[in-house]
């Protein structure tokens, strides 16, 4: 492929405490856990969050390995980070300082950065897209589409595979005729990438067309009616995920 | 509530009356005209045409889809019109040729939910119909499989579930297995019949029966008229009349196994057919244009799509490369024009070892064409006359030598030259897929690859495109083809390579490699002939496995 699959939300379907968590309790749990994280101070505190962060993870049945590996994409930040707090040294700070300034700056983003990964890493991607949908809910007063927000993420994740896959084949097809795609300078090659993006608009819009029948032929005539076949259903464990996320909160910053 | 029933008994399911249809701008006539008929409950009927009978206008009237048509349509005795729209989808079903493109949701559970959840129904509902649509598709073991991990057939059983799950009285089926591979096709099929046991009326819309032993009534439609309604039986006094093959199983069921076997000695037909196959090999001792040595190749996740492959391709003759879907067939072609870099093995093209890249690579390219599935999809030009250009010039052609070979590939493919100024868009199907082949023959290369040619055209496209390989590779061409479809493949090629699970099984002439077919592919796919010869083999070692009708009543009338 010379577009290789990109990995559309990290789910890591399993089955623990926390896969079973409402999305919504997890959103919410999310936000508590990512602003504590964010107003860390001390590197004790901070090791006590990796502490939980590790143990959180265990109770999630996710292998560490997997885990770590789901970091990739966001290393590149916490790089750069790194650098940029250490730049002061320039100005005069001592080395330790600048140094241990830089470290302790970029583990805590990659500490909350790896709390944010386990939203979509325990979330299946539709469950997600219908805890957005919820809390987005209030906003339906105001004119905003929740509902088909909810429609158009679940459509993304289906059809953004299959896209890829007719772009393949487009380069591929017009390779074998000839085409030179990767010469050039840059106005050279978006001009010999013509070949390859009119036949995927064609594509899309002829496949949109047909879609929007099926979907209609189907019954669909917006959001407004529909039921789920899994509703979103707040259990005690869900309040309990909330009061869990909370206690750490009190305990290190309160005493 | 009884008397409600017995109104709905009396009255047709589905009644059409003298339905017409004009689409704007259209410059081909009427898409319908006057068309009549009824479909009573749990009826299985099939609507036969060509591409343009008007046979998915039809679809589009009978799903609410389309409005403004001249006659009435009812469904349970009421006007169409009139029927409330989730109403009318909760009684009539659509499925469409593509599954791809009704498929909404990236998990198979929450498409089929898709329907039930627009009903606004209950959770437990939802799920018990979800449950049921996806037994009687059996496939409730994919339930949470995503939808890009399935095959052709699986998506089109799912998407008939996703119809099903409305709770449809009748199913309407546009060309349901156009797209599919054998076993696909066969999956679906039974599918159906066992939905048509349960009670559901359904309506198939096809270009060719195959299938015709479940089917109650046939009409057939031609150029927006009906020409032919009546029952199954009657029909195939008249097929041939109306313009269609008769299906070899439908001509075999005269003749009968075990007395064949009995009654068969060998005798100078064999020898016949023998002195035939050393003919064809002698012929091809000449030169050949690929060699493929010790070829592996495994994917970017370590799974093997090809393991060790050692076949010679010999110069101007029809190769088809035969397999079930994953057996490597698409890889191994890609690796022809180095699409695909060699891992491991090696590759020789006319006694050369096949370029991979700089200025022989372009070169190699111009010299092996490679026409994709549905390569009318990779049109981009304003005009035929650019889009035949577009190689020759990244060829490097002059002035002379690109007029002369738009000029070739247009004359190989049939078109005229008033095509060359036409919107490729504009065109029909089988129109664009001739353009998109002259596309690839307009740099005049010595071998052509193409993969699915004749995928999704009817049957006057596909012999077209037939008669153009058979043309090209008497003019010296060497033509590879991919395909599911084995009848055409045994008739018309030379040569055949079967892949199965990326391993080489054998290559040969059609009657030297029947034997492997008959071990990787699955009895219900064979060939109607090679079926029933497999037959009176197995009861008579001396009766040759053959594949075409004209061969078996040679063997037989010796007897």
């Amino acid at each position: 492929m010379y577009f290789s699959n990109i990995n559309l939300g990290q789910y890591f379907p399993a089955d623990s405490f926390i896969h079973r968590l409402d999305p919504r309790a997890k959103l919410f749990a999310l936000i508590i856990l990512i602003s504590a994280v964010f107003s860390i101070k001390s590197s004790f505190i901070l090791a006590c969050w990796i502490f939980i962060l590790i143990f959180i993870v265990h109770v999630s049945k996710i292998p560490f390995k997997t885990f770590i590996k789901s970091s990739k994409p966001i290393l590149f930040i916490i790089i750069l980070t790194f650098i940029f707090n250490f730049i002061p040294i320039i100005y005069g700070d001592s080395f330790l300082k600048a140094l241990s300034n830089a470290v302790f700056t970029s583990t805590r983003l990659f500490i909350l950065m790896m709390y944010a990964l386990l939203l979509p890493l325990t979330t299946a991607p539709l469950e997600l897209a219908a805890g957005i949908e919820a809390l987005l809910k209030p906003l339906e007063k105001f004119g905003f589409p929740a509902g088909e927000c909810a429609i158009m993420i679940g459509m993304a994740l289906r059809f953004i595979p299959m896209l890829m896959h007719e772009t393949d084949k487009i380069i591929k097809a017009q390779l074998s005729r000839g085409a030179k795609l990767d010469q050039g300078n840059l106005f050279k090659k978006l001009l010999s990438f013509i070949p390859v993006l009119i036949p995927l608009f064609i594509i899309i819009f002829r496949r949109a067309d047909e879609i929007a029948i099926a979907m209609e032929a189907r019954g669909y005539s917006g959001a407004k009616g529909r039921t789920k076949r899994k509703p979103l259903k707040w259990k005690l464990s869900d309040s309990a995920a909330i009061i869990f996320s909370v206690i750490p909160v009190l305990l290190l910053y309160l005493l | 509530m009884s008397n409600a029933t017995e109104i709905n008994n009396i009255k047709h399911l589905i009644e059409v009356r003298s339905i017409s249809y004009n689409y704007e701008n259209s410059y081909m006539g009427r898409a319908l005209n006057a068309v009549s008929f009824f479909v009573n409950s749990g009826e299985r009927v099939a609507i036969l045409g060509h591409n343009g009978s008007g046979k998915s206008t039809l679809v589009k009237i009978l799903g609410g889809l389309l409005e403004n048509f001249d006659g009435e349509c009812l469904i349970n005795g009421i006007n169409i019109k009139n029927i409330d729209f989730k109403i009318l989808h909760s009684t009539i079903g659509l499925v469409f040729q593509d599954p791809e493109n009704q498929i909404v949701a990236a998990v198979v559970e929450d498409d089929v939910a898709f329907s039930p959840e627009n009903q606004g129904l209950p959770p437990d509902e939802i799920q018990s119909r979800v449950n049921n649509a996806l037994e009687a598709v059996n496939i409730s073991n994919k339930r949470n499989s995503s939808v890009s991990a399935l095959s052709g057939g699986e998506k089109q059983r799912v998407a008939i579930a996703g119809a099903l799950a409305s709770h449809a009285k009748c199913l309407i089926l546009d060309e349901p297995t156009a797209m599919l591979d054998p076993q696909g096709r066969l999956d679906v099929e039974k599918s159906l019949r066992k939905i048509h046991q349960n009670g559901t009326a359904i309506i198939q819309i096809t270009h060719q029966i195959e299938n015709f032993n479940d089917i109650d009534r046939i009409i057939v439609l031609s150029k927006g008229e009906i020409i032919w309604q009546g029952d199954n039986n009657n029909f195939w006094n008249v097929a041939e009349n109306l313009g269609f093959d008769l299906p070899d199983a439908y001509k075999l069921k005269s003749f009968n196994a075990e007395v064949i076997a009995k009654n068969f000695k060998i005798n100078n037909n064999n020898i016949n057919i023998h002195e035939q196959n050393n003919f064809i090999e002698a012929k091809q001792q000449k030169n050949f244009t690929f060699e493929i040595n010790n070829l592996s190749f495994k994917f970017d996740d370590n799974s093997s799509a090809l393991n060790n492959i050692s076949a010679n391709i010999p110069e101007g003759q029809w190769l088809s490369i035969i397999g079930k879907t994953g057996s490597g067939k698409s890889t191994l072609i890609q690796h022809l024009n180095a699409l695909y870099k060699i891992q491991a093995g090696k590759i020789l093209f006319y006694n050369s070892e096949l370029p991979q890249h700089g200025r022989d690579l372009i070169n190699l390219r111009k010299n092996v064409g490679l026409v994709f599935q549905n390569p009318e999809d990779q049109l981009f030009s304003l005009n035929v006359f650019e889009e035949l250009a577009f190689a020759p010039k990244n060829a490097g052609f002059n002035k002379i030598q690109l007029e002369n070979s738009i000029e070739y590939a247009l004359n190989s493919v049939g078109l005229d030259k008033k095509y060359l100024m036409r919107n490729p868009l504009a065109l029909s199907g089988g129109e664009r897929r001739l353009i998109a082949i002259a596309s690839v023959l307009a740099v005049q290369p010595k071998c052509l690859i193409l993969d699915e040619p004749l995928a999704g055209l009817d049957a006057s496209y596909q012999k077209k495109i037939l008669n153009l390989l058979s043309n090209l590779r008497d003019e010296g061409k060497t033509i590879i083809t991919i395909t599911h479809d084995l009848n055409t493949a045994l008739k018309f090629s030379d040569r055949i390579l079967i892949l199965n699970n990326g391993n080489f099984i054998n290559e040969g002439t059609p009657e030297e490699i029947l034997f492997n077919l008959t071990q990787i592919l699955s009895p219900e796919t064979w060939p109607d002939v090679l079926k029933f010869s497999y037959e009176i083999h197995k009861l008579n070692n001396n009766f040759p496995l053959m594949y075409d009708y004209e061969s078996l009543l040679k063997c037989i009338s010796q007897i």
